[in-house]
This record gives C-alpha cells, structure tokens and sequence, in this order.
C-alpha cells in the first residue's frame, strides 16, 4: 500500500507543480526565474488570445488522427490481419522490417527521414527524377505529411504486435463456425472477430493517441516544427515556449490544457472499453 | 558524462521501485495475470522475500543516490563540441597541474543554450559551463553565477581582455565570463554559381537591392539554395543575429536606436517600428516572392544542411559569419582545405543597408560566446584554475590563429602571427564599426519573439499581423511601460 501511495504521491506532486505554475509568471531564466509572482488566469486567456496555441492544437489533430489514428492502427490491424495464421517467410520479412523502424532511435529515424525525403534524396534519386519529374523537396514542400509518413512507419509496429496478439486469442472454432453459416471472410472479420477484440482495439487507440499527442523527439529533430510552424504541433510549442523563449508559466498552461484534452480522449477510449450490455 | 550518470541512476531508481512495488512491465490487457499473482505470491509468502524486496530496493535506490551526488574532489566542465579544441588539451593540463579529475560534459551545438539554462536553473549544471555572450547577464541576474572580478586580478592574462568584450560579459559592473572569440557578419558566397549566374566577382553589393538583384539572378541560373537567410525558431539565435539584426541595423537612421530592438537609453523594448517592418518585408521578399525553400532553416542540423548544400553546388548567399572560413568545412579546424582552395570556393562581402535616407551604408554586429563559473560550484577556485588553464595563452592562441576566430585578448591580437593574417585583417576591419547585442535581461526572450516572427513569415503571414502580434509579446512579458513604437 504504501509504495503505491509513494508513487501516486510523486506523480500527483510534478501535475500539481506544473499546474500551480501554470498561474505564475515564472521564467527559465532572469529574475522572473527566482522572484517570480501568480497571475491568476492570463496565461490560460493566452492560450486564446495570442497566435500559436490553436494553430498547434490543429496540427497536433491532424498529426494524430492520420499517423495514429488511421495510419497506425488501421495499418497495423491490416497487416496482422492479413498475416494471421500465416507461418510464411514474408510473415517474418514483414515483422523483422516494421520493428526495425520500432526499435531504430527517433533521433537517427529522423536523420535518415531527413535525408530520404530532401531534393537529392532516396525518393527523388529513385522514383521522381527517373520517371522524368522535376525533384521535389519533399521535406520543405510536404512537411506535415512527411512527419506524418514517418511517425507511421516509426510505430505501426506496436499496433501490429497487439493486434497480432489479438486475432490469435479469437477461438479458431468461432470463426470457423461462422464460416459453416456462410460469412463471406469480410463478415468473418467486421461481425465475429472485430467486437471480440473490440477492447484490445480501445486500448491501443488510447495508448497511441496519447503517445502521438505528446509526441516530441521525432518532429523536432526532423522539422523543429517548421518549415514556418508548420508542423508545430503542441509538444514542439511547449517546448519553444518554454524553452527558447523562457516562459514556464505560459509552457505550464500549455502542458495543463493539453492534460485536459488527453484526459478527456481517454474518457472516450475508456468508454469504448466497457462491455456492451 | 553527468548527464550519462544520471540518466543510469534515474533508469535504476525507476527499475528499483517497479522491482518494489511489483507492477507489472506490460500494457494492461497483456498477460497481467501472471505478473499479479507472483505479486501476491510474494506477499503471502510472507516476510522473508518482501524484506529482500525491500533491501535489495533501498540498496539500489542508495546506491542511484551516490552516484548522483558529485564527487567533491571533481571538476565539472559543459561545452559545446565545436570548442573541443581549446577544452580538451586545457582540462589535460589542468589535470596534470593539480591531480583532480575533471568530468567533462560534451555537448551538441544544437539547442545548447536552453539545456544549459535549464540545468542552471535546475541546480544540475556543471562547475565551468561555456555560455553564448547574450545569456550571461540574463543568468547572472537570476544569481546562476559566479562573478570572476576577484580571481581575475590574481591571474597574470586577465589584463590582456579588452574591456569592451568584458563589458558583454558583466552584469552590473561584475564580470561574470571570460570571452573565447568575437565575430563579425557578412555575406558569404559561392563564387562558382556566381559566375554562373553572371554576377561580377568579388561582389560588392551597396544596398538591399543589389542583394536581391543577385539573390533574382542566381534563382534564374538555378541554384536552388539561392540566398540562405537565417530564419525561424530552429536556427534560434543565428536567425536574430546573422539574418534579422543584420538588417535592422541598416533598415534606418540609428539615431534614437530606431535600427535597433532596444533602445538602450531608456531600456524599453521597440514593439513596432518602421526598421522592424522594412526587415520582415525583406524577409517576405526572399521567402515569398523569390520563392527561396525554407528547409535548410530546419534541417535535422541547419549546420550540416548548408554544407551540404555548399558541397553539391546548390547555394548561393549564405548570411552568416566570420567563423565560415572554417566552419564551412568543420568547426573544429580538421581538414580544412588550403587557404587558396577556400579562396577559390567562396568569397564574401559586407551585408550593405538598405540605401534609405541616414541608414548606415554596411551593418555589423558582434557576439561571441564566454565561458565562465556557476555560483553553485563545489571549489570556485578550482573551477577559476580550469577556466584560466583553458584561456591560457598557450592553448588558446593556437586556436584562434588555426580557426580564424577573432582575438578578444591584446597579447594575441598584437602578435605578429594574428596581424600578418590576410583574412583575420581583413575580417577584423569590419569590426571597426560594429555593435553588440542589447545583452540586458529580456533579451533571451525578445530574440525568441523575433525568431517566432520570422517563422510566421516563412508560414506566409502579413507584415502587419506579425508586427501586432509582436509588438504585443513584450507587453506582456515586460509591462506596457517597457515598450514603445517608432512611427
């Protein structure tokens, strides 16, 4: 009991730390750092009132629900799917290369990003010029959908490997008797084995949403949320925030109300959780 | 190093309380069952495997704590990687001198400054730490430093210092870094796509004009990074220094600081002036109308991406500064081509004003950056000998002369070495009319904001929008009374 009370005790200490400074002027640096004064609501009126806030709200949306959302799961449960029950070569190629893309740094993961999608990289040398097209500069032209490109290809291993796990636990013998009554395999899969992993679906949709909503080391490094602030998402913004421009009550009014809305998406997702009555 | 010891620690104490408190090393929904019962297997085995549970836990969280705590008889030093040069044979010798070890701390150039106001700050930052000029007041106002007055007299090269470059590095009336280098800004080009594009060389442009004119024409011959400005929040203090106040400076008369963000006599920040407008329109010009990609301005290493860009041909104007003449090719000085070859590849010019009526007819602008003492450190002393064992005129002056930098110290800019160096006399001519950064506390920030605004123009914002909303940002950090607006 007691541990558990030591770490719940340390994990509700650092929130309410970033929310008491929340309402605070405190800086990174200069006196502010050290005689810093409350301020009540006008960090969290700034969130609305000044430029920056919901534009990287929007982005961060966007990022999430297509390199999450639809790129992740729907391509992590595509491919299990099609794999399930295989024991074939392509099975193991398949697996060995996503969660090369898993377990490679994001740092070096943006570097060869980077590299790849640039006016002389691997794309345009490869398939644009080739094919006979002007090379694009792919990273300056396409930001937001490269990063998104890339966070799927980072981490759809870890909606393969659950899914994975998942569509094995489903009874061979229920599917099978589905089978016997003529489901055609999209029925087999839409009305038998998708509401049996209905859960594991939940809870991989909340792990990733808010993994990708607090996302930060990938895009930094490949973009710095740029070019301009296009693809500043909410991670990036705190951090400019707070660190380059020094302001760690503004950064902590950031980090609170991105707290609030990740919260309220796992409401959703647990939700989604319950058994249907 | 530090850093890599306290990560261990933090990865050990974490690992020791999952150990503690049995949880789990899964996602929920995958196998928690198992893990459960051997938890409450444990519990019901009664005393003996719990109290090992514990001791095996304080152990492992005692020994995390010692090895986080620093060795008293360590000195502890951060620097940027492009300064090992100088760094490492002084902590040699310092080593060899006094006997104590020094656990150096290297770090990458990129985003240095916030991690070393942040472990400042956080009361984690080693004893010596290397700091860019324009943060030195701004931490030393927060108390972070320690001041060097008092040491400095006791040590037979402090005299040697220029006062002017102390001056940057002191907050009310205390020195609080040694300099290593000042700099000089200017505009660096690739002489082959110069030729290319039919512009004379050596080029002498005399206004923005000119500037753009040749920024057009090298767009028309090809070259695809055809004026590479600093801008936009990566390149952090490069995109205020090498782009924005290099042209501030000559987007008006100075009279009343007006080609400045600060006008120093009555220290309130300039929220919106026709300088600050003239500058972001020009930013507009190169990113919008020309059309100039923004991608090496976010590059995963800006630094890097130039040079690349340099090596396949693909860049024309590179608004940059005196340290080029090595860092083109690598910071550290290894390798570098001769001096005829880098002649041969590159040449460079003043950046010249923008040609209004009382503007300045070249801009310059110097920073540098300093090394100096936290205020927490463990012998003040010690860390004083390692700063001075680095600055010592036998391993600093090396340096200097190999990588071109510029002498902040008498005995090195005096001697024959430096002054019969064709580029350093000639960089060093522009430092005749130069100026340095508004160095008071606020400035971290307000280059922030000017760095915020470029991005906006890179993102294709209007002038008067990102004006309001600068002009707006310093009232809020600063108060009202601490911003005005020139007409």
């Amino acid at each position: 009991m007691l541990p558990a009370l030591l770490l719940i005790g340390v994990l509700l200490y650092f929130t309410a730390r970033a929310f008491a400074f929340s309402f605070t002027d405190l800086a990174l640096v200069g006196r502010k750092s050290v005689e810093w004064s409350w301020v009540g609501l006008q960090n969290f009126e700034r969130l609305f009132t000044r430029r920056g806030f919901s534009e990287s709200l929007w982005t961060t949306v966007i990022f999430v629900f297509f390199s999450a959302i639809v790129g992740q799961s729907v391509l992590g449960f595509l491919l299990a799917a099609l794999l399930q029950g295989t024991q074939s070569t392509i099975k193991t190629v398949v697996e060995v290369c996503i969660m090369l893309g898993w377990l490679l740094p994001d740092i070096v993961a943006a570097f060869l990003w980077s590299a790849t999608t640039s006016q002389t990289g691997l794309v345009n040398s490869l398939i644009v010029v080739p094919l006979g097209f002007p090379p694009i500069n792919f990273i300056n032209d396409y930001a937001l959908p490269v990063v998104t490109i890339a966070n799927i290809w980072k981490g759809t291993a870890r909606s393969y490997l659950l899914f994975s796990a998942a569509l094995d636990s489903v009874s061979r013998e229920v599917v099978e008797a589905a089978k016997v009554d003529g489901a055609t395999p999209f029925q087999r899969i839409w009305l038998v084995m998708l509401p049996i992993i209905r859960p594991h679906i939940a809870t991989n949709m909340l792990f990733i949403t808010i993994w990708t909503f607090t996302y930060f080391p990938l895009i930094f490094a490949m973009t710095g949320g740029g070019p301009g602030t296009q693809t500043q998402t909410l991670a990036v913004f705190l951090y400019n925030q707070s660190f380059s421009r020094g302001n760690l009550g503004f950064g902590s009014a950031i980090s609170v109300a991105m707290l609030v809305i990740v919260g309220l998406l796992s409401l959703v997702y647990l939700r989604m959780l319950q058994e249907p009555k | 190093m530090l850093y890599a010891i306290r990560h261990k620690s933090m990865m050990q104490l974490g690992f020791a309380t999952l150990h503690f408190l049995c949880l789990p090393w899964t996602a929920p929904g995958e196998g928690l069952a198992p893990q459960a019962a051997q938890c409450r297997g444990a519990s019901t085995r009664g005393g003996v495997d719990a109290q090992k549970n514990l001791l095996t836990t304080v152990a492992a969280i005692a020994l995390a704590a010692t090895s986080v705590m620093p060795a008293h008889a360590e000195v502890t030093i951060m620097y940027a990687e492009w300064l090992s040069s100088p760094v490492e044979p002084g902590i040699k010798n310092f080593e060899a001198a006094t006997g104590e070890t020094v656990n150096a701390i290297k770090l990458p150039g990129r985003g240095y400054d916030q991690r070393i106001a942040l472990d400042l700050s956080a009361g984690t930052a080693a004893d010596v730490i290397q700091m860019d000029s324009f943060m030195v007041s701004e931490l030393a106002s927060a108390g972070y430093l320690h001041p060097l007055n008092e040491q400095g007299a006791g040590w037979d090269q402090f005299q040697y210092y220029q006062p002017g470059l102390l001056e940057v590095a002191s907050y009310e009336g205390k020195v609080y870094g040694l300099p290593t280098d000042t700099d000089v800004r200017m505009l660096w080009y690739d002489k082959s796509n110069f030729e290319k594009a039919g512009i004379a060389v050596p080029w002498e442009p005399k206004s923005w004009a000119d500037v753009l004119d040749a920024a057009q024409k090298l767009k028309d011959a090809g070259v695809q990074y055809f004026f590479q400005l600093p801008a936009g929040t990566k390149q952090a203090e490069a995109a205020t220094m090498q782009g924005f106040y290099m042209l501030l400076l000559g987007a008006d008369a100075p009279e009343g600081d007006r080609n400045r963000l600060l006008n120093r006599e009555t220290g309130q920040w300039i929220g919106d002036s026709p300088a600050i407008r003239r500058t972001l329109e020009f930013y507009k010009t190169v990113y919008g109308e020309l059309g100039m990609p923004a991608d090496l301005n976010y590059a995963a290493d800006p630094g890097v991406a130039v040079r690349e860009a340099l090596a396949n041909d693909q860049l024309g104007i590179h608004a940059s500064g005196s340290w080029e003449d090595a860092c083109l090719w690598d910071c550290n000085g290894v390798n570098l081509p001769t001096r005829e070859e880098r002649d041969a590849l590159v040449g460079w010019t003043p950046w010249p004003g923008s040609g209004e009526p009382g503007a300045k007819a070249t801009t310059n602008i110097s920073g540098g950056w300093t090394i100096g003492v936290n205020a927490k450190a463990a012998n003040p002393d010690s860390a004083f000998q390692l700063v001075t064992t680095i600055f010592d005129v036998e391993n600093f002056k090396a340096w200097t002369l190999a990588n071109h930098r510029m002498a902040v110290r008498t005995d090195i800019s005096e001697s024959p070495e430096y002054m019969e160096d064709a580029y350093l006399a000639k960089a060093t001519a522009l430092a005749a009319d130069t100026t340095g950064r508004d160095t008071v506390p606020g400035y971290q920030t307000v280059s922030a904001l000017v760095q915020q605004m470029t991005a906006q123009i890179l993102d294709g914002a209007e002038v008067e929008d990102v004006v309001q909303e600068y002009h707006d940002a310093p009232v809020d950090e600063f108060g009202e009374d601490k911003v005005i607006t020139y007409e």
